[in-house]
């Protein structure tokens, strides 16, 4: 796979899928332990944390879907590295790790001490093992393409593991946060949809399918015992019952609110609210590929007709941040592109005018997510203003999206939130579904992948504002994260940057 | 024979009036546009701006009502004509059949589908070709066909048994004269009955699978969907549950009273044995 | 003729399954997986093989249980399904006890009290029930009885032998939503039923002896009007299964409803097979069992065969 985007696109696939129906990925918090970890002493807590979408399985190397991460990632299985609430690369089972000059050679001191939860020590070997695992057809979600880049895994002793890339990559350390970074055990991975096996502080005590997923403590677990010693997952595919279960004390945790305006219920003592930020962009995805959205004036008029602000006080009770590209605001490259289209209805019926497509008619293919289904409403009436009629079409997600957007590209405009970390390279994809070929856009996408981090910032923010201005897409507003917990639950992520929900730093009491 | 107008009628006409009047209405007046999305009143209480208040788009919610109750009609009728066009012919052709394999045939085919119940039937329809109002009302029908295949058929078979009908055999009028002059007219006031009873089983089930979201599909009103969108709101503004909640009861009562009335109105010997 | 019934029902949910839009492979590797990775993956499924092939294939498992591997989640079907259908069993026999309890005796007051204003007030309330959608019901009494007064969880779902006590406070919501309205329809059938049993000659005999209208029935009526009710019991039996789709979906019970719900959104056309091939089967044993019990009740029948 040595073509220029296989990875890119690899990338990109993830993210659609990954983004389900928890519009949120993970999160993240300090790597060590730090002080939340003092809980360890607590002996029988409990706490129940509420979720929309549940896993198919606990398999995530060969099932795409962000609820297996979000469940078992840093919690069950954990890698080298993590990702830190602040979107920072931090040691995990790699205590340390240097880069050769050429930014080809990694080598990893792995902690000493860790063992798998089937009684196994961690080594070297598992690093082997668990990277070329995912070069193997043993994994087959298409995330597993950024794993390309390594050439060769070398077990220099028990606790240091040498990788070698074939040629220097920003990408792939960041990407070994996700699930592919995740270390395996040898002589665990015979019934992974069932059983996971990871060295983290958790493992699987139950599992009951289309309910709940029960954690327990590890009681071997290399460091600080987590504060909580039993932690459920437990799924409601409709979000009212999640926010009635938090009501009636059915869960503690909301770990993502789906209907944001009923958040006004919980603003009492007797529940905190969490607001931070996450990767979901919530992309209005357009098909430049075809007519009448190939024509950038067209695309244009559109971004000119959106107003913003409502489509986010509507759709998500005003709850998230306006972002005018690809980029959220904590990413290094970040820069403020929300003026680069204003609200100007006049503008976008005179774009139309020029464009001669005063009589627009548009596929609008959404996936029945809330967020989904409550902006493209919002959408679909702003651009009744300027003319455009929209007719809207509601997919199931993910299996009809899927194919009739993503797959088939039989689609004008949809809607769906990004949430793949640094997701921006998908613009460089041309097959990707929003069709979008611009070879300058590609080039410099390329050029940042191997270019020292000040040339690779000044290269994104390129690209950022290449595409906004270039009308690639329109981004309505990046998700919140949104959580609501009993007032005695401690340690909950902000920020939801990674993969993972890290139970690591939770207490109650 | 003297028909008389009673309660169940007269209420039962009243309500599923109501529910035409505010159907007919909304195609030439609304308050609002219904799908019109208003930032600036979101989740309004009632008011004389907006009666019945907007709901969190900053909708109308009469306007929606209004041509919600055009939503909930319209299934009906297609759902209903379905079942009544499809299943009256089955049932009157099972019933006048010589062959016992033609009238086997058609009942044991009947049965089949009535283990296909409405809502599971919706379900398939909508996974297969997408959820649209449509697809929900023709699962409905085709679900519906063998509740009136049945009574046509056991209705025939009643009209088949008397003497004029064996008079008109005996001069040797075709099947099909017979079917159109003697049983027709003859089943015609069940079927009419059954109708009005099918209509609300319809209106329920275009309801649930709304609230499911293999119904209606958005922005089109629909009381279902009303619902199913007012679930988390209900402590925050009951009003949203409130009224798409009773236009379907009243639908529903409606349509049911009408049926009883009706039947007791077009076949007073019934109403002894009710 | 039942099995009959049973080979055509299968055709035709599988011929109607096989028309769903979306590869199985497909979905189950991620969007842009190479062509020759699906290919394997149909190989795998065994999806590339002739209908009539996987038809009989599929239908072979079915009397021991075999519904096949899912393609989505990668479980065996059957325990799935059986575990699932455990759930759902529960909920739709407490309903329809619930339905039973409060309808006979709304029925039977109905209908001896026709005439009074009691009786008729017991009608019109059951008329209402009916014309409330089971959904809506549900969402009320959680607002009510597990939000304002915590008295009930608001959804869930505990297995009976995990925790009796828990598991019955979670069943009453879900139980009472779904009975309540088939309450109201089965009320309406009662009320008839003892109508016409109380114009019966016996019964006018008996009452002419002295006997209360109650006692009467009791004794000598309720034979005669469990004929009618036990039809439309049955018939409600299936529409219970299926209303409980719904219900499951506004208590988040994992039943077979939320299992047929998911296996449609995620494509998972063997899993939506099988439930629906299930319930299907569920409304045709009880459709034959109603017909049987006939015969058990009435003795006449009995006689006449």
């Amino acid at each position: 796979m040595d073509r220029p985007f296989s990875r890119v696109t690899a990338l990109a696939t993830a993210v659609l899928l990954s983004l389900a129906a928890a519009c949120g990925a993970g999160q993240t918090a300090d790597p060590q332990g730090g002080n939340g970890a003092d809980g360890g002493e607590q002996e029988g807590t409990e706490l129940t944390v509420g979720f929309a979408a549940e896993p198919a399985n606990l398999d995530f190397t060969t099932t795409d879907g962000a609820a297996i991460p979000e469940a078992l990632l840093v919690n069950v299985y954990e890698g080298l590295v993590k990702i830190n609430q602040d979107g920072e690369i931090v040691p995990l089972l790699a205590e340390s790790w240097e880069i050769s000059d050429d930014r080809t050679v990694y080598d990893f001191r792995l902690r000493e001490g860790v063992q798998f939860t089937n009684g196994e020590p961690f080594t070297a070997e598992d690093v082997k093992f668990s990277i070329e695992r995912v070069q193997s057809d043993d994994w087959t979600v298409s995330l597993k393409a950024a794993m390309d880049v390594v050439e060769s895994v070398e077990a220099v002793d028990d606790h240091h593991a040498r990788v070698t890339l074939s040629e220097p990559s920003n990408r792939w350390l960041f990407q070994m946060t996700t699930r592919i970074g995740a270390m395996f055990s040898r002589e665990g991975v015979d019934d992974l949809a069932n059983e996971p096996i990871g060295t983290g502080p958790y493992m699987l005590d139950d599992w009951v399918r289309g309910d709940r997923i029960v954690l327990e403590r590890n009681p071997d677990y290399w460091g600080d015992a987590p504060g909580i010693q039993t932690v459920t997952f437990r799924y409601f595919n409709d979000a009212s019952a999640l926010t009635n279960a938090m009501l009636s004390g059915g869960v503690d945790v909301i770990g993502t609110v789906q209907e944001p305006e009923t958040l006004e219920q919980f603003e009492s003592d007797e529940y905190q609210v969490i607001q931070g930020t996450t990767n979901g962009e919530v992309v209005l995805s357009f098909n430049n590929g075809r007519e009448p959205l190939s024509d950038v004036r067209v695309r244009q008029a559109i971004k000119h007709a959106i107003d913003h602000e409502a489509v986010l006080e509507t759709a998500w009770a005003g709850r998230g941040e306006l972002i005018g590209s690809m980029v959220p605001p904590h990413d290094p490259w970040y820069e403020d592109l929300t003026g680069v289209y204003d609200h100007d209805p006049d503008r976008a019926r005179e774009l139309l005018e020029e464009a001669d497509a005063t009589d627009l008619q548009l596929a609008f293919r959404i996936p029945n997510l809330p967020y989904a289904v409550s902006s493209a409403q919002v959408v679909q009436s702003q651009l009744e203003e300027v003319g455009i009629r929209t007719k809207l079409d509601v997919l199931e997600f993910p299996a009809r999206w899927l194919e009739v957007v993503f797959t088939n590209h039989n689609y004008d405009m949809s809607i769906i939130a990004h949430v793949e970390p640094r997701d921006i390279v998908t613009f460089g994809d041309p097959d990707y579904y929003w069709q979008y070929d611009n070879p300058e856009v590609q080039q410099m996408l390329d050029e940042a992948d191997s270019a020292q981090e000040g040339r690779r910032d000044e290269l994104m923010r390129d690209v950022a504002r290449t595409i906004a201005e270039d009308a690639a897409a329109d981004w309505l507003f990046l998700l919140p994260n949104l959580i609501v917990a009993a007032p005695d639950v401690d340690g909950l992520p902000t920020n939801r940057v990674g993969e993972a929900f890290d139970l690591t730093e939770l207490t109650r009491g | 024979m003297t028909r008389r107008l009673n309660a169940n009628l007269i209420v039962g006409a009243a309500l599923v009036g109501l529910v035409v009047a505010l159907a007919l209405v909304s195609f030439v007046w609304t308050p609002y546009e219904p799908t019109r999305i208003n930032a600036g009143v979101r989740l309004a209480g009632y008011s004389s701006d907006h009666l019945l208040g907007t709901d969190r788009f900053g909708r109308d919610v009469l306007s929606q009502i209004m041509v919600g109750a055009r939503t909930t009609l319209f299934v009906g009728i297609v759902a209903v004509g379905v079942a009544g066009f499809a299943g009256t012919p089955l049932g009157v052709m099972a019933g006048m059949a010589h062959s016992r394999w033609v009238s086997e045939g058609i009942m044991r085919a009947n049965d089949l589908l009535l283990a296909f119940p409405a809502l599971l039937l919706a379900i398939m329809f909508g996974a297969v070709f997408g959820a649209s109002t449509l697809t929900a009302m023709v699962a409905i029908g085709i679900a519906t066909i063998p509740t009136f295949a049945r009574i046509a058929r056991s209705r025939t078979l009643q009209v088949m048994k008397t003497e004029y009908v064996l008079a008109a055999r005996a001069a040797g009028r075709t099947r099909v004269a017979i079917a159109m002059r003697h049983v027709l007219p003859n089943i015609a006031a069940l079927l009419i009955v059954q109708a009005s009873v099918s209509f609300a089983i319809a209106v329920l089930a275009e309801a649930a699978l709304s609230f499911l979201g293999f119904g209606t599909a958005p922005p089109t009103p629909s009381w279902g969907r009303m619902l199913q969108e007012a679930q988390g709101l209900l402590r925050i503004a009951p009003r949203l549950t409130l009224w798409p909640g009773l236009g379907i009861a009243i639908a529903v009562l409606g349509f049911n009273l009408l049926g009883d009335g009706l039947r007791d109105y077009l076949d007073p010997q019934l109403e002894d044995r009710r | 003729m039942f099995l009959v019934s049973l080979l055509l029902a299968s055709i035709a949910v599988f011929a109607f399954m096989s028309v769903l839009p979306g590869d199985p492979a497909q979905v189950a590797l991620g969007v842009q997986a190479d062509p020759e990775a699906v290919a394997q993956m149909r190989a795998r499924f065994g999806t590339d093989r002739p209908l009539v092939v996987q038809y009989l294939d599929w239908v072979g498992g079915l009397p021991t249980g075999d519904f096949g591997t899912s393609y989505v989640t990668q479980a065996v079907i059957g325990p799935q399904i059986v575990d699932r259908f455990l759930v759902t069993l529960w909920l739709v026999a407490t309903g329809m006890v619930i339905a039973v309890v409060i309808a006979v005796p709304v029925g039977v007051v109905a209908a001896v009290r026709h005439r009074e204003p009691s009786g008729a007030l017991l009608s019109g309330a059951s008329q209402v029930g009916i014309a409330i959608p089971n959904f809506l019901a549900g969402m009320l009494l959680i607002a009510v009885f597990a939000v304002h007064w915590r008295v009930f969880p608001a959804g869930g779902w505990t297995p009976p032998v995990d925790d009796p006590q828990r598991f019955l406070r979670g069943l009453v919501l879900p139980a009472v939503s779904l009975g309540l309205v088939q309450a109201a329809v089965l009320a309406r059938y009662v009320r008839s039923a003892v109508l016409d049993v109380l114009r019966q000659d016996f019964i006018r005999t008996a009452r002419a002896k002295g006997l209360g209208p109650y006692r009467a029935l009791v004794r000598h009526g309720m034979r005669n009007a469990a004929i009618p009710v036990v039809t439309v019991l049955g018939l409600q039996l299936a529409t219970l299964l299926i209303g409980a789709v719904v219900v499951e979906r506004v208590f988040v019970i994992p039943g077979l409803g939320s299992l047929l719900l998911d296996g449609v959104a995620n494509r998972d056309l063997l899993l939506v097979q099988g439930v629906v091939m299930v319930l299907v089967v569920a409304v045709l044993l009880v459709n034959y069992l109603v017909d049987l019990l006939y015969v058990v009740i009435d003795p006449r029948l009995r006689r006449g065969q």
